[in-house]
């Protein structure tokens, strides 16, 4: 207990003497933790508005005039028996006509020059809530759009289509700078922690000859680096929540157009958890290799 | 008890010790003289070992030290008080953290702690300057909180380089009489020094080395 109480204190002591150079390192720190945040945090609310689309996607297979009950029944069975699909209902010509005529009814005397429903039956089907891969859910349609008794098919996933790509690039993006930006945070904790153990020298040395061992030495320097790279992630949480926050303020009109895919509102609290989490991990990873390299430079 | 068997250590390719075969028993205590570069800082260095030697064993109370891997020398070192040529002392502490530290890495308690850096201070006669930053009192007080420090871990061995080297007559003869005292309790002393004129006034075994070699082990006999 003893010891731990004089890690913390020694560690406090190095983080206050050198105020400007840790305050640098956690500024930096922050920043570079809320780059990926950011990206991450586009990444999960594109996720949530596909999941959203993937919940309504419904797809109409027009049946040809000439195909018998029993063949519309079979295909129905086959749809149904996909795990993809939520329901199957068949919609007649006849019911076709009487939807069109209560839908639009502006239009109906159209119909009236008909004696007979010019539209066609179809098989309508709606997918499961999570169903999210649309690809999946493309391939089913292009199986079953070959099947004999479809004409055609109506199934609109454009918009998803390309929701799921800015998501891709969204997710490769962040990735790729995430890792860029992870290895300059290391970089910097650990020439922070360099520093701090150059300033410490002598010390190290007098506590090293008069029977301190390594834990002793090396436990300041480990907390030191977790603190840093603790209030560096929660700093960065905090920065994100306030650029979530203050975004509809300054993007104008382009805040209309992107309030539909990304919830300003709140900054779900994975996202911090794993700011929080990632920095206490390079903080301590930085300050270990540190470590490693100046106890095994002086072995005295 | 410290042997030593053909230790020599070469430094690039210098020999700075050769073939030291050499034994101190437990309680002894030995002056270790020579001139500037003789090797006595580096025979000091491999018995607390800062220093490895380049050929032959040590053996500190018949372990074999060369054999100690890095992250168990503190054992070995806690065994050992050291008073350093150029003090090692923390300048911006006090002299009372200063001497407390051998027993803060050891976690004992502050209770413990300041019972025996008050009894160490009072041995080498600097209990007043307690509270003093160690940066602001004198030589020759500096030199007395390094060895109330290197005994404060009760240690079985003190070794000291040239702790008289920067300090007048009297107050040479006042450490020597420090060590003294602290060897009456069985700690095994092993003093570096080029002075022969207080060597002379303290009758005591003598090693001398010249150029890395042991020439003279000169041995008194107990009074009759």
């Amino acid at each position: 207990m003893r010891f731990v109480i004089y890690s913390i204190k020694q560690a406090m002591a190095n983080l206050l003497r050198n105020k400007v150079v840790n305050l640098l390192c956690l500024g930096i720190i922050a920043f570079t933790l809320l780059v990926p945040g950011i990206f991450n945090y586009i990444s999960f609310n594109l996720e949530r508005y596909i999941d959203k689309l993937s919940e309504n996607v419904e797809a109409i297979f027009y049946i040809k005039d000439d195909s018998d009950n029993g063949a519309i029944e079979k295909l129905m069975q086959r749809m149904q028996a996909n795990l993809l699909v939520k329901e199957v209902g068949f919609t007649s010509r006849d019911q076709a006509k009487a939807n069109f005529s209560r839908e639009f009814p502006e239009l109906k005397y159209i119909l009236s020059e008909f004696n007979y429903s010019p539209f066609p039956a179809s098989i309508d089907v709606k997918f499961q809530s999570d169903a999210r891969n649309l690809i999946q859910v493309e391939s089913f349609v292009r199986d079953i759009k070959n099947a004999a008794n479809v004409e055609s098919v109506q199934l609109n996933m454009d918009w998803a289509r390309k929701i799921a790509m800015i998501k891709k690039f969204t997710t490769f993006a962040g990735l790729f700078l995430s890792a860029i930006l992870l290895i300059v945070s290391i970089f910097i904790i650990f020439n922070v922690v360099k520093i701090n153990i150059f300033y410490r020298r002598d010390e190290i040395n007098i506590l090293r000859l008069v029977g301190a061992s390594d834990w002793y030495i090396k436990t300041p320097f480990l907390i030191e680096g977790f603190v840093l790279g603790f209030l560096g992630g929660l700093l960065a949480g905090g920065l994100l929540l306030a650029t979530i926050k203050a975004f509809p303020l300054y993007a104008g009109f382009v805040f209309n157009i992107i309030k539909q895919l990304i919830d300003f509102r709140q900054l779900p609290q994975k996202i911090f958890w794993q700011l929080l989490v990632t920095g206490t991990a390079i903080g301590l990873f930085s300050s270990f290799i540190s470590l490693r390299r100046f106890i095994k430079q002086t072995p005295g | 008890m410290i042997q030593f068997f053909h230790v020599s250590k070469e430094y690039f390719r210098n020999e700075a010790l050769s073939d030291i075969n050499l034994a101190i028993a437990r309680g002894e205590f030995v002056f270790l003289t020579g001139a500037s570069g003789a090797g006595k800082s580096t025979l000091l260095k491999l018995i607390y070992k800062e220093e490895e030697p380049s050929k032959g064993q040590i053996l500190i109370d018949s372990v074999n030290s060369t054999l100690i891997p890095a992250k168990k020398l503190f054992k070995l070192r806690r065994q050992i008080g050291i008073v350093f040529q150029d003090f090692k002392l923390l300048m911006n502490r006090t002299v009372h953290e200063n001497v407390a530290i051998p027993l803060r890495v050891r976690g004992e308690k502050q209770a413990d702690i300041e019972k025996k850096v008050n009894n160490a201070l009072a041995l080498v006669g600097l209990t007043y300057r307690k509270r003093y930053l160690t940066g602001h009192i004198s030589g020759g007080e500096q030199q007395r909180v390094a060895i109330a420090r290197a005994i404060i871990g009760n240690p079985k061995i003190l070794i000291a380089d040239e702790p008289t080297g920067n300090l007048d007559t009297n107050l040479s003869i006042e450490i020597i009489k420090i060590f003294e005292r602290i060897n009456a309790n069985g700690i095994t002393t092993i003093i570096a020094t080029h002075d022969l004129n207080l060597m002379s006034l303290f009758p005591k075994r003598t090693i001398k080395l010249d150029k890395g070699q042991l020439v003279q082990d000169k041995r008194v006999e107990a009074n009759p």
